[in-house]
């Protein structure tokens, strides 16, 4: 992520929860948190459990954010944490580079709370008779993080979606939303067509098609993975299975109950270390009610 | 749609050796929402969590990505190339032995982050002398955005970064906590401490289960080749064979290695020591300058003083070393200042019995003392200061002369803040951040272990020298190191007729230590002390010699021994 597109991020995050700018430059902002925005970000459980719990008008922090790269020397040099006092109060300024704890931070919020949607496509606006009723399928949207995974790590995206009319999968369906005006509300003069499938199993559908796809990938990460783990694995039989060997005396039992523990504990570790595995996670999903029948 | 199956159900199989788990927790939050029709989320924040994975999305296996997440940090190419063997060849299993100043903590924090953003580490718990936690935490949060906290409650090991202390770790009740624990990476400092498979520190690594782990020493092999099999075993078992078979392939004696190609090879798959004759580091000068200065007449008085009564009362002692070695630090402390050697007289006195004959002769020298108006050597100190005209730290042996120091600026109004080993932790930084925002000195009566970098300061000034040149080593040190980018500007003050200008000119002019090479010089004191301590024969000299020509002579003849140890030890490098 660029400056540029952090910026974007940032201010797209600031506006969707409806915060107040007081100032906006190509580098940076000065924004006033809005309540909701300022209990995500501000770490003060304790400040909003109190606003909480006596009604107090709450006052929210304002932050001057700016999106240049520091430089190490200025890093260095600058406290973790710098104010400056104006008429309005304190503004807190820091750097928002890629790799900083508030872009962190940040990022977590919005995966916490842009998890689950349902939406509507707004129907163009004048062209249609406003007499007739267009139909609408049900799609559900689903975002999903593929990680390949030994003692290295690869991931993929795949922004997949569903006709839960006809089971249709298109495998471009973010790219196919973006393009889209979306609402949260049932539009007028549109109907709802009944689903052919549920949820679950619209679900099921494609997460079978994720796996026929996983399925013909190239698994020769994994081959060479578990060449590793057994390579591994033969090398320390070699240390301790000579050495469990030697303690037959009958006084050497516990002394070779301890070595068998760690030889069982080390194949333990290099399993955990090399074993080739794939997860499959839901990133986010939604149900989104597009015009036609498809 | 009533039944609920768990997220997360019995693994399928992708391949004969891959098995597929999916955790679908967030599509199960969709079906409850959809049964209560609601809350739902918005569409910009839908997007943007998508965008935020697309950004943090690793898209391949070998790619070092954390460069990319610090922007304002640019480690060398040889912490880089370090960094992308332990991950790549080494599988996140190695010693990392580079020789000191090179930068073992950097290539060990961009290890850590890389595994952090490629989510294989989460849990790490960083073991360390207990002197250095601190600056780790600062290093690993400040350079890497790593957020690693320090131990100080039991409750702290439930942090996912966790830098401890090791004697504090491998005690109960922490001992239990931790081993009871996974951690995905562990990470050692100082591991040399671990070379003694019998010990508790080494049993207590042996026995925590890690998946990655990285062991830091600048010393791989100190006495015994042995140690150097224990630290591997720990590592990886198996890797130079079974214990026998090691002795056999590979030891010829004790300390001589044979078979070394093949030795070299088992090590490097998983060591890798980065040397300074390698090239590619490049470290600012070292500019030496020594300030003479002559005592005034009564500073002098005093120091004839104390030079007599210690080798009259050094006769008397006759052989008993540590006595005798506290003689001579009176005659040091005179050089210093008069405050520091009068706390010890006052000491000797009181110690002296009633009757002694002796009591009257330190008495003596006590008046001596009150005849010394000022000092010298910090009237000295403060010119140069001032004429430096920037930051400067310097450095004394004494309790007693930094107080005076302390005092004696701020009376000229200089700007000055004091550190030493006594104070804890949090004043030890509060007083670096004075030195780094206010003030123009820092006077210190401690260099060692307790890494403070002082990198924005390249003035030293060593008020007085201490005897052992590791102790001069670790004070430059402080300064000139990476990340240092002036040359550094050494200046000793040196009284001039006094056992101070021999040290000088043995230090200085004879084994020139101050310009030698970072790192070496520990290695020649270390062959050295095998033999002797250097303190204690330098103390012997000034004792038995009363000729200012004949100890010159004497140690020229020391320097001469140290030199070709490091003649020697440079031979032995080469080969």
């Amino acid at each position: 992520m660029n400056s540029k597109q952090i910026h974007r991020f940032v201010v797209s995050y600031l506006e969707s929860k409806e915060c107040h700018f007081i100032e906006k430059s190509p580098g940076g902002v000065t924004v006033k948190l809005s309540p909701d925005a300022d209990r995500a970000l501000s770490n003060r459980p304790y400040y909003w459990s109190f606003v909480d719990r006596t009604g107090t008008p709450p006052e929210t922090m304002t932050y001057r954010w700016s999106f240049e790269n520091p430089a190490m020397s200025d890093r260095m040099n600058a406290s973790p944490v710098s104010y400056v006092m104006t008429e309005s109060g304190r503004i807190i300024q820091e750097d928002v580079y890629f790799g900083s704890r508030r872009l962190h931070q940040l990022f977590g919020v919005v995966q916490q709370s842009g998890r689950c949607v349902t939406l509507f496509e707004e129907p163009p606006r004048g062209r249609l008779d406003p007499l007739a009723s267009q139909a609408y399928t049900a799609w559900l949207g689903v975002n999903f993080k593929v990680g390949y995974e030994c003692d290295m790590k690869r991931e993929e995206l795949y922004q997949w979606g569903i006709s839960l009319a006809t089971g249709v999968i298109d495998e471009r369906f973010m790219d196919k939303l973006r393009e889209r005006r979306l609402t949260p509300r049932l539009p007028a003069n549109v109907h709802l067509l009944k689903n052919g499938l549920s949820l679950r199993k619209g679900m099921a559908q494609l997460e079978a098609a994720l796996e026929r796809r996983l399925r013909a990938a190239d698994f020769s990460w994994a081959m060479e993975a578990e060449a590793r783990r057994q390579d591994e694995l033969e090398r320390i039989r070699q240390y301790y299975v000579p050495m469990l060997e030697h303690m037959n005396h009958p006084d050497q039992s516990e002394q070779k109950e301890a070595v068998t523990a760690r030889f069982n504990q080390r194949e333990a570790e290099i399993d955990w270390q090399y074993r080739p595995r794939v997860s499959v996670s839901v990133l986010n999903c939604g149900i989104f009610h597009l015009p036609g029948i498809d | 749609m009533n039944t609920s199956i768990p997220s997360d159900t019995a693994p399928r199989k992708l391949h004969p050796l891959v098995d597929m788990h999916v955790d679908r927790s967030a599509f199960e939050d969709l079906e409850r929402r959809a049964e209560r029709n609601g809350p739902w989320d918005d569409w910009p924040l839908y997007q943007l969590a998508l965008e935020a994975e697309e950004a943090n999305l690793v898209t391949d296996f070998h790619a070092l990505r954390c460069l990319s997440l610090l922007p304002h940090f640019e480690p060398m190419p040889h912490q880089i190339d370090t960094a992308r063997r332990v991950l790549h060849e080494m599988r996140g299993r190695a010693i990392l032995a580079d020789e000191v100043g090179l930068g073992k903590t950097i290539e060990a924090g961009l290890i850590l982050k890389e595994y952090m953003i490629r989510g294989l580490v989460r849990k790490a718990l960083v073991l360390v002398p207990a002197s250095l936690v601190l600056q780790w935490v600062r290093e690993l949060n400040g350079k890497f955005d790593i957020p690693a906290v320090a131990q100080r409650k039991a409750y702290s090991w439930d942090n996912d970064i966790v830098v401890a202390s090791m004697d504090t770790a491998k005690r109960d009740p922490h001992r239990q906590t931790l081993l009871d624990g996974e951690y995905d990476l562990i990470i050692v400092d100082e591991a040399h401490k671990l070379k003694n498979k019998r010990t508790g520190n080494y049993q207590f690594i042996n026995e925590l289960r890690k998946k990655y782990c990285l062991l830091l020493t600048a010393t791989p092999v100190q006495n015994d080749l042995s140690e150097l099999y224990n630290l591997i075993t720990l590592l990886k078992p198996g890797q130079l064979g079974g214990e026998g078979d090691f002795a056999a392939n590979f030891v010829a004696d004790r300390r001589v290695p044979k078979n070394e190609s093949k030795l070299h090879e088992a090590l490097g798959q998983v060591m890798i020591r980065n040397r300074r004759s390698d090239g590619g580091v490049e470290f600012t000068k070292r500019v030496v300058t020594n300030v003479p200065l002559r005592l005034s007449a009564e500073e002098m008085a005093l120091y004839e003083g104390v030079t007599d009564y210690v080798r009259k009362h050094a006769a008397s002692e006759s052989g008993d070393m540590a006595s005798m070695l506290s003689l001579v630090t009176l005659q040091r402390e005179v050089c210093s200042s008069r405050d520091a050697v009068f706390l010890t007289l006052i000491n000797l006195f009181k110690k002296t019995a009633e009757d002694s004959p002796l009591r009257a002769r330190i008495w003596e020298l006590v008046e001596l003392i009150k005849q010394i108006k000022s000092n010298t050597k910090a009237e000295k100190a403060m010119e140069l200061v001032r004429s430096l005209n920037d930051k400067a730290i310097i450095f004394t042996e004494y309790r007693a002369t930094q107080e005076y120091l302390l005092k004696f600026f701020r009376e000229h109004d200089l700007a000055a803040v004091p550190y030493r080993g006594g104070m804890n932790r949090g004043k030890k930084d509060w007083m670096m951040e004075l030195f780094r925002r206010r003030a123009q000195v820092m006077i210190a009566t401690e260099a060692g272990g307790e890494g403070i970098n002082l990198q924005f300061c390249h003035h030293v000034i060593n008020f007085d020298l201490p005897w052992n040149p590791m102790r001069v080593e670790q004070r430059i040190g402080r300064v000139h190191r990476l990340g240092q980018t002036e040359d550094v500007q050494i200046f000793n003050l040196c009284t001039l007729g006094t056992i101070e200008e021999h040290i000088v000119h043995l230090l200085h002019e004879k084994i020139n230590m101050f310009e030698l090479v970072i790192g070496e010089l520990d290695e020649i004191i270390q062959q050295f002390e095998k033999e002797d301590n250097l303190e204690r024969r330098l103390a012997q000299l000034v004792l038995e010699t009363a000729d200012g020509e004949e100890l010159r002579r004497k140690i020229d003849g020391l320097g001469d021994t140290l030199l070709e140890t490091k003649k020697r030890m440079q031979l032995e490098n080469a080969t």
